[in-house]
């Protein structure tokens, strides 16, 4: 097919609003916590209050005699392994033997309200016998003893070790070399709905025995959840359906099995009725999956002309308790070095640590992010060394696609280099740089992202999407597709996608989503691989259908098939003008369209009656244009049913080097973003204010600009949280800050105008040549802000986030001013090591229960300041 | 998270009122806003047998302003409803910038002044789940012996956490408390206890019903500088209130008062000592700062280190004396 112009599309590249937005807005949408099922009971999770321990007794049987439970669940009940990868199957539904981070699943109280399950809680006693505990991941890599998983010795759940290319000749023939230590602190999601499960069994009335399981849940990978409750439960696949109602955000911590997705499934198995249990906004936090904190030791070299001739990283991941999406996370942090800038010489370690916290997992941008605030920090620091300004010294290392980088990644649409155009030229880069005053800088950062794996994490040959669309009798086109919708827009996206393949107006389709007994296979939304996946696919599928819609109205037109041409619900012959739908649809119906699907008389209790309007047509001779309706209903007359299928691999050139661990990085494609940050420091008070973000984002194709802009400045946004104040703050394996009030995200008052420009390179192999949208744009805002903050009042951040007692910190350091002790002995500047809360769990010898050797009774609190 | 199970009581006066806290005494929790109560009692820091929810009270929310005395604010007067008063607006401005400071225009729709003023204190080792709670250890403002942010200790440090009483204080404000016998009035400055766990000086069996502000604090400028994190929501970590009666430049009168970072809001000794009689500069408003930071005692009860919650007192104690002597502060 050739490339259409951009004019020629009807659907495609326009303003569409989301087709989920109007039930969104009313509140008619209906979420996984708005469901119910006759007979429902409420389960609620206890935790462990202890970092590690063994589990020795469980007694629930007070909780039991409790009017209103009617069920205890604990680990034994379904114990075996799970975990979103095949080679990380470290989970149980509950805690089997042992608990791993405060806040682990150890029973869940299945009662007749909330309430009731509540106070259950309170009354099962659970005998533990403390262990030592990991908390710093460069500890607990020391460790020999009391491992957190027994398979995993040192506490080190993966290690990579990569070299690409020459890095010690690279450094040998650097002129300058800079070497420093970044640490990112841990993020969390925070999506606006808590996550929810609601588990219902069918079960035989004659036997008692449990037999189809339907599961609704806010997930963003229901086929990944399907398979793991098989494996779970001892259930096929084929027994289990799930389907995912409306999400309200993802953000990535919804990619994998969340413990209450399978714990409901297990409860509602034990006490023979429907189980919903939605966490509460803490248990939101425990069950995490977030971005881990990370440690990176990283040194570039460049040359006196800027280019970089060397780039070694070694990577910390803070990592917690479980594997989670883990060994993914500490792959992309290496292999994601490569494909923004060209880099000859690249030298990875990569380690990825168990602690006994919550899990990390997968996080918009995952695994990318805090390392690119690393690289894109060293490489403004190497540009005022060598007196090179940031935006010179990233133009002077692109690409130069289509190529294969050093460690084997596929690139062929670059838009980076107009990106950077266009956020230098808008932000008036070259002019205001200089002249801003004092305390007030502009800084310079860009990052990329993967539209989706080429490799998944499956390991298995399945294309990774598949659509299937059917066509109703009177022009309804209903797409079913395995693609979630998160909340991103993904059903619009299928939706524009379909209807310009097919050349029918947005209104015929419904896209039917997410149900696993509906809809063919889609390993999910993550990765940013739904638009480029599912969507070609989608495109495949409607291509299918529309040839045999084609043969039919072929035979109408009298022409070739070549030259039908469909278009906003007119199908007609090349070379002839699509005359308005109106004036068609008057003369082949005799009656007066509406936008809608038109109305078909004759059409009584499912049954096409004697001079309906098919009739009318098959007594018709050839003409030279018809509806859409009467094409399908044609192709029908010939076919039968109309349905049509596509699905979509990754093809094998995208699917990167062959060392090991080289599967993760590779993409069919990838997206690139450049941001100019303006911010003002406030020198008193060590305050970043961030006034604007010019932002740049080259998604392929703009599929649906507003949506695209809206992803972007939600990525950007994001990033701002990570940037300035969004941290998990840690007191010996507790979580200080678990709650909205505590754990800053930002308000609406202090997010800045963030203007965003859609740069379009189109991918040769993107549907419509689209690519990512939603994730790249994320990771530059953080090295962006950081280099606005150095050129504003001369310090170099080197650990996020740079919350106003840090940066301060930094400020009174490099002016010499009166040492105040603000960071809990952790230099902004140059940080080594973990920043503890500063309060105390311990005091001679009184405290919680602990183990002996836990590093909370190691430390002997210090007297406080203050008093 | 479920609230606890409780009785809802719903007076119709203050006598009313009153005699279930009376008779009620240590199973009662009085609900005005319930902003603040109502999350606490889900992370069951509270779980009174029974609630009383004092709106249905007549009277109890208006401003009334009397001359030659003052104004008066009932306790259920809202917070928006402050931040509205042209009148306070323009005769106390302190407690206009105070007011406007507080959590978000959504919770200061349903916050009331009383309850600001009862705020109860607030503790990072505190304000968290019972779940949390119980993985730390509790502490000796709620269930325990312990104290993570002075440990060995026996005081509880938790911070006071409410904006307008540090403007109130400027303002030498006075609240009516009713009680089985009657009313009696008590000055702000002599209402709180500076414990976390007994922060305030009203019996188990009285209430506050209106706060007043005499006449003679009227027409003082003044301003009020809040450290947060978040430009909105947030609770303050350190807040500054000032109030200033100046003749010409000249400062005749000087009120600073500090809250969040001690158990109770502070007026700064001293503060008109130095600013008295002289125009307001950089340099005493700087001398101001360092007298409020010593009076500040910030500990480890928020995510925020206490060296830099007191360094902020001093430099938002500067600027607030600057603002309210109109002077822009120079960064």
């Amino acid at each position: 097919m050739s490339e259409p112009k951009k004019s020629e599309f009807s659907v495609i590249g326009k303003p569409v609003a989301l087709v989920d937005s109007a039930g969104k807005s009313t509140g008619q949408g209906k979420y996984a916590d708005d469901l119910s099922a006759p007979g429902m009971l409420i389960g609620k999770i206890l935790h462990s209050h202890l970092p590690h321990a063994l589990i020795k007794k469980i007694d629930a049987s007070r909780a039991l005699a409790l009017e209103g439970v009617v069920t205890v669940v604990i680990g034994k009940d379904a114990p075996n392994t799970y975990g979103i990868l095949p080679v990380g199957h470290d989970e149980t539904a509950l805690a089997v033997g042992k608990v791993r981070y405060v806040g682990d699943n150890v029973a869940c109280v299945v009662a007749e309200s909330e309430s009731i399950a509540e106070a259950a809680l309170e009354l099962i006693d659970v005998e533990y016998e403390p262990l030592p505990a990991w908390f710093d991941p460069e500890d607990s890599m020391k460790s020999q003893s009391n491992f957190i998983h027994e398979q995993r010795p040192n506490n080190i759940e993966k290690d990579y070790h990569h070299v690409f290319g020459d890095p010690d000749a690279g450094f040998a023939v650097a002129d300058v070399v800079l070497e420093g230590r970044y640490i990112a602190n841990e993020v969390t999601h925070a999506a606006m709905e808590p996550h929810c499960t609601l588990a219902a069994f069918e079960f035989d009335s004659q036997t008692g025995r449990e037999g189809r399981l339907t599961v609704q849940s806010s997930t963003q990978v229901p086929y990944y959840l399907q398979h793991k409750l098989s494996i779970v439960l001892d259930m096929p696949m084929s027994q289990i359906r799930v389907i995912k109602p409306l999400v309200g955000g993802g953000f990535g911590g919804k990619s994998e099995i969340i413990p209450l997705e399978i714990i409901a499934a297990v409860a509602a198995r034990k006490a023979k009725a429907p189980v919903k249990i939605t966490y509460t906004r803490e248990e939101v936090f425990l069950a995490h999956r977030g971005r881990p904190r990370t440690i990176i030791d990283l040194k570039t070299g460049v040359k006196k002309d800027g280019s970089i001739t060397a780039v070694a990283a070694k990577v910390i991941q803070d990592g917690g308790a479980y594997c989670s999406y883990g060994v993914v996370t500490i792959l992309y942090s290496g292999a994601l070095l490569g494909a923004l800038y060209d880099i000859p010489n690249i030298k990875y370690d990569g380690f990825r640590v168990l602690t006994n916290k919550p899990a990390c997992g997968a996080m918009r941008g995952h695994g990318t992010v805090n390392v690119r605030f690393a690289f894109e920090s060293q490489l403004d620091e190497l540009a005022g060394k060598i007196n090179m300004d940031p935006v010179s010294i990233r133009r002077k290392n692109l690409l130069k696609p289509p190529c294969i980088t050093v460690n084997g990644l596929r690139v062929q649409s670059y838009g980076l280099p107009e990106c950077i155009d266009v956020v230098a030229r808008e932000s008036k880069w070259a002019e205001r740089r200089t002249k801003l005053g004092k305390g007030r800088g502009l800084g310079m950062a860009c990052s990329h992202y993967v539209s989706g794996a080429a490799s998944s994490i499956i390991r298995s040959d399945m294309p990774h999407s598949t659509v299937n669309i059917k066509i109703d009798r009177d022009g309804g086109v209903i797409v079913y597709t395995g693609a979630s919708d998160i909340g991103q827009g993904s059903d619009t996206m299928v939706a524009q996608i379909a209807a310009e393949v097919l050349g029918c107006k947005m209104n015929r389709i419904k896209v039917v989503a997410a149900d696993t007994d509906l809809t063919p296979v889609d390993i999910g939304s993550y990765s940013s691989r739904v638009t480029f996946m599912n969507g070609n696919a989608t495109m495949r599928a409607a291509e299918d259908i529309k040839k045999r819609i084609v043969a039919a109205a072929a035979k109408k037109l009298a022409c070739a098939p070549e030259d039908v041409l469909m278009r906003d619900n007119i199908v007609y012959k090349r070379g002839v003008e699509p005359v308005e739908s109106k004036s068609i649809l008057q003369k082949v119906l005799g009656t007066s369209p509406s936008d809608k699907a038109p109305t078909v008389s004759g059409h009584v209790e499912g049954q096409i009656l004697r001079g309906s309007v098919q009739q009318k047509r098959k007594d018709e001779g050839p003409k030279e244009r018809m509806s859409f309706e009467e094409a399908v209903t044609s192709a029908m007359d010939n076919t039968g049913a109309l349905s049509g299928t596509g699905s979509y691999a990754p093809p094998v050139e995208a699917k990167g080097g062959k060392h090991k661990g080289g599967g993760v990085g590779p993409s069919p494609a990838y997206s690139y973003s450049a941001q100019v940050a303006d911010v003002s420091v406030d020198e008193e008070t060590g305050e970043v204010t961030v006034h604007k973000i010019w932002a740049a984002h080259d998604c392929g194709r703009a599929l649906n600009p507003v949506s695209v802009e809206g992803q972007v400045i939600g990525s950007v946004w994001m990033g701002l949280g990570q940037a300035l104040q969004e941290e998990f703050v840690w007191k010996d394996g507790l979580l200080m800050n678990p709650t909205m009030l505590e754990y800053k995200s930002p308000s609406s008052t202090e997010s800045p105008e963030i203007e965003c420009f859609i740069v379009e390179s189109i991918d040769p192999e993107g549907p419509f040549g689209a690519k990512e949208a939603s994730e790249g744009s994320l990771a530059a805002a953080i090295p962006a802000v950081a280099n606005a903050i150095y050129d504003a009042v001369g310090v170099r951040m080197r650990e996020s986030p740079f919350t106003p007692e840090r940066v301060l910190a930094a400020i009174r350091a490099k002016n010499g001013q009166k040492k105040i002790e603000m960071t809990n002995r952790v230099d902004p500047t140059a940080p080594h090591k973990l920043r503890e809360h500063g309060g105390s769990l311990w005091f001679k010898g009184r405290g919680p229960q602990r183990h002996a050797d836990d590093p909370s009774r190691k430390t002997t609190a210090e007297p406080v300041a203050g008093d | 998270m479920s609230l606890p199970t409780f009785k809802l009581l719903r007076p119709r006066t203050v006598e009313e009122a009153v005699g279930m806290l009376h008779r009620y005494q240590d199973e009662i929790q009085i609900c005005a806003g319930g902003t603040d109560l109502i999350p606490s009692m889900k992370q069951r820091l509270f779980s009174p047998k029974y609630l009383m929810d004092i709106r249905g009270i007549e009277g109890l929310e208006r401003i009334r302003v009397t001359p030659g005395l003052g104004v008066e604010l009932g306790a259920l007067t809202t917070l928006t409803a402050v931040e509205d008063s042209g009148f306070i607006h323009k005769h106390y401005p302190v407690l206009h910038e105070a007011v406007k400071t507080v959590a978000s225009p959504i919770l200061r729709n349903m916050g009331t002044m009383g309850g600001n003023i009862c705020l109860d204190t607030r503790c990072l080792w505190y304000n968290q789940s019972l779940q949390w709670r119980k993985s730390c250890g509790f502490c000796i403002k709620k269930d325990g012996d312990l104290c993570h942010v002075a440990p060995g200790g026996k005081k509880c440090w938790a911070a006071f956490s409410a904006d307008t009483p540090a403007a109130l204080l400027c303002l030498s404000a006075e609240v009516n408390i009713a009680s089985p016998s009657g009313f009696r009035r008590v000055a702000i400055a002599d209402l709180y206890t500076n414990d976390g766990v007994n922060r305030i000086k009203i019996a188990k069996n009285e209430m506050i019903t209106s706060i007043y502000l005499p006449e003679s604090s009227a027409g003082y400028s003044g301003a009020y500088k809040k450290l947060r994190i978040r430009g909105s929501i947030d609770y303050p970590l350190a807040g500054v209130a000032v109030a200033l009666k100046r003749k010409g430049n000249i400062v005749e009168d000087a009120k600073v008062a500090i809250t969040g970072v001690n158990p109770a809001p502070h007026l700064v000794p001293d503060a008109l000592h130095a600013l008295a009689g002289r125009e307001v500069n950089e340099h005493s408003a700087m001398v101001v700062g360092e007298l409020a930071s010593r009076v500040a005692k910030p500990l480890t009860t928020s995510l925020l280190t206490p060296e830099y919650r007191r360094e902020m007192v001093r430099v938002f104690t500067k600027r607030a004396v600057m603002a309210a002597a109109g002077a822009e502060f120079s960064i």
